[in-house]
């Protein structure tokens, strides 16, 4: 039976670690599925979000835990920033985003990459850092747990269930699926859509950044500042599998992507596992473009 | 505009390339190993013009391309003593039946979804090469080649000559009228008769074409390959940089935007090695957001005799 408690093994550890993934690619999943627009920069956030754990942890000896809190507001600030700097100008006046503006929020937010990633290495210096936390383990018969990837994976699926009500239960969340629905209607009732398009983003932005937060507790060591080219992709396929829009859909995408590495690094190598997890996205977007969900 | 008649910017790019080389000739190694550089870019700016310049296609991963030609040519190079133009050759054949494998299934995601999808191709194919014992520990490959600084300029030079004259000769023909109006409009120019697919397709592996070609004198000129750089995404968004840089889809944008991303790489490296992709990033948001057609576009709008001369 070591065979199936390996694979059990494996499936507990790859949930849990689709919890977090969901969570840092649900940011992504919300700016994608309501502003219609995809941030090339998402991974130089979720970075600064784990920076951010790791200087509060550094300086104040706070958990990741309670950065992430933090680190969403700070992201609050940082998303309105970024809407009316990159978004704006391209957004407003519109109803449907052109493919000419798609293209210019393409190149516009991968210079934003290119500059975030550079100025990180020579601020934070290229080595990776991290944050210890380790509150203990749970056993569960001969599965062993560790308490902070459990945290971090029930803290993952509340911050998803939060923002699923916020955007189903309250007046602005309404105002919100509002606007990714048409933007012309959501003016004609009366509220202001670049309002609303920035409050999206700007929440987009502090779930991105208590992402990187929870994230460092996965990577020990591995806060560095060109982490960010491995998360941003690893979120596009989320958003991809789960369908962007559909807030659940982190959670679908997040779990699958988790159990399909662990699983598959469990029989091969981290490398193979990798390289499936990013080309799952080729078949599903050849066979399911409006992601896995039906 | 007498389509017929070759213009200014012909002649202009012409120039350009004599007086290159004439420096390699004249000035010696030292200069000729500097500019061998600035053409690898050159060619690599063409390249990807083909594909995210004139069509309209964001290619986030172009750099696979030329790690498939720098492998190509290491491999032949290091395995069997091949000639490196060979190698070049075989890099560029790759590049386009790669091109035409890939573009067969990806060049059907419109917008952001062909974007991603050239994101995870390149990420995967990097995790994989670090699988193949062929590659070499780690992807790497090594080889010792006689000193002939030369040889892989002229051979790049040769290179960015012919995407000039197939850039300009696209440009200006029927084909190119095709491709200017899927770029503006694709279901508009299907429905005129106009076959996006093909055009796409045949974009996207001039493309694969000759960013393998220029990969294979990359790894010629730097002996070897590794596939920790040969994959860096750096490389692709410089690429990308170039362009937007330059001005998307005209013929002398790419060569003003290789010289713009190329002279501060070379002055900086020395000082600090983020500094050059730290102010290319900085540059590409401000074209991005209000320069969008790129140095040729502020330039034609400056001056009228400009407007007509610059293509």
């Amino acid at each position: 039976m070591v065979a199936a408690e390996l694979i059990l093994r494996d499936l507990a550890f790859g949930l849990m670690l689709g919890c977090v993934f969901s969570v840092v690619a649900h940011g992504l999943n919300i700016i994608w599925g309501v502003v219609k627009v995809v941030n090339i920069a998402h991974g130089e956030f979720i970075m600064l979000g784990a920076y951010g754990a790791y200087f509060l942890n550094l300086f104040a000896g706070i958990t990741p835990l309670e950065t992430a809190p933090i680190d969403a507001a700070i992201g609050l600030l940082v998303g309105y920033a970024f809407y009316y700097a990159f978004l704006h100008r391209e957004l407003h006046n519109k109803e449907t985003i052109t493919l000419q503006s798609e293209m210019v929020t393409l190149a516009a937010t991968f210079g934003l990459s290119l500059f975030i990633s550079n100025l990180a290495i020579i601020v934070f210096t290229g080595n990776p850092v991290g944050v210890i936390y380790n509150p203990g383990t749970l056993q569960f018969g001969y599965l062993i747990v560790p308490l902070a990837a459990l945290y971090v994976a029930i803290l993952s699926i509340l911050i998803i269930a939060g923002t699923w009500l916020f955007l189903e239960r309250t007046f602005i969340g309404s105002a919100i699926r509002a606007y990714a629905q048409d933007v012309t209607a959501t003016e004609l009732v009366g509220a202001n859509p670049a309002k609303v398009a920035s409050l999206a983003t700007a929440l987009g932005f502090a779930v991105t950044m208590a992402g990187g937060a929870l994230l460092t507790v996965w990577i020990p060591v591995g806060i560095n500042p060109l982490m960010g080219a491995l998360y941003a992709p690893i979120s596009f396929v989320i958003v991809v599998l789960g369908g962007p829009g559909r807030m659940w859909g982190s959670m679908v995408g997040g779990l699958t992507l988790g159990v399909v590495i662990d699983l598959v690094q469990a029989f091969t190598t981290p490398q193979i596992a990798y390289a499936a997890a990013f080309l799952i996205l080729i078949p599903v977007l050849v066979f399911r473009p409006e992601g896995i969900l039906k | 505009m007498n389509l017929r008649k070759p213009g200014l910017t012909l002649y202009g790019l012409f120039i350009v390339m004599a007086l290159l080389a004439a420096a390699a000739l004249l000035l010696g190694v030292a200069v000729s190993s500097i500019l061998v550089f600035l053409l690898i870019y050159a060619a690599l700016a063409y390249s990807i013009n083909f594909i995210t310049g004139m069509i309209g296609y964001v290619d986030f991963g172009h750099v696979l391309f030329m790690a498939i030609g720098s492998y190509a040519l290491a491999t032949l190079v290091s395995y069997f003593g091949a000639n490196p133009l060979i190698g070049v050759g075989a890099g560029a054949m790759l590049g386009l039946v790669f091109a035409l494998g890939i573009g067969l299934v990806i060049l059907r995601f419109r917008g952001v979804y062909f974007a991603i999808a050239t994101v995870v191709l390149v990420l995967a194919a990097y995790n994989i090469v670090l699988q193949l014992p062929q590659l070499g520990e780690g992807g790497e490959i090594i080889f010792n080649l006689t000193f002939q600084p030369l040889a892989p300029y002229f051979t790049i030079w040769t290179i960015v000559l012919i995407e000039i004259a197939l850039t300009y000769y696209v440009n200006r023909s029927r084909i190119g009228f095709g491709i200017r109006a899927i770029k503006s409009e694709e279901d508009a120019a299907s429905s005129v008769g106009v076959n996006p697919q093909r055009l796409k397709l045949i974009g996207y592996m001039l493309g694969g074409l000759f960013a393998g070609a220029a990969g294979g004198v990359y790894a010629w000129s730097t002996s070897g390959v590794t596939a920790g750089p040969a994959f860096d995404f750096t490389v692709s968004l410089l690429m990308l940089a170039m362009i937007i840089i330059g001005g998307v889809g005209t013929s002398i944008g790419p060569l003003l935007g290789a010289v713009v991303v190329y002279i501060p790489s070379y002055f900086l490296l020395t000082s600090v090695a983020q500094a050059q992709p730290l102010l290319i990033g900085l540059l590409v948001i401000i074209m991005a957001l209000f320069l969008p057609d790129g140095i040729v576009g502020l330039l034609r709008r400056s001056n009228k005799r400009l407007r007509l001369a610059l293509e």
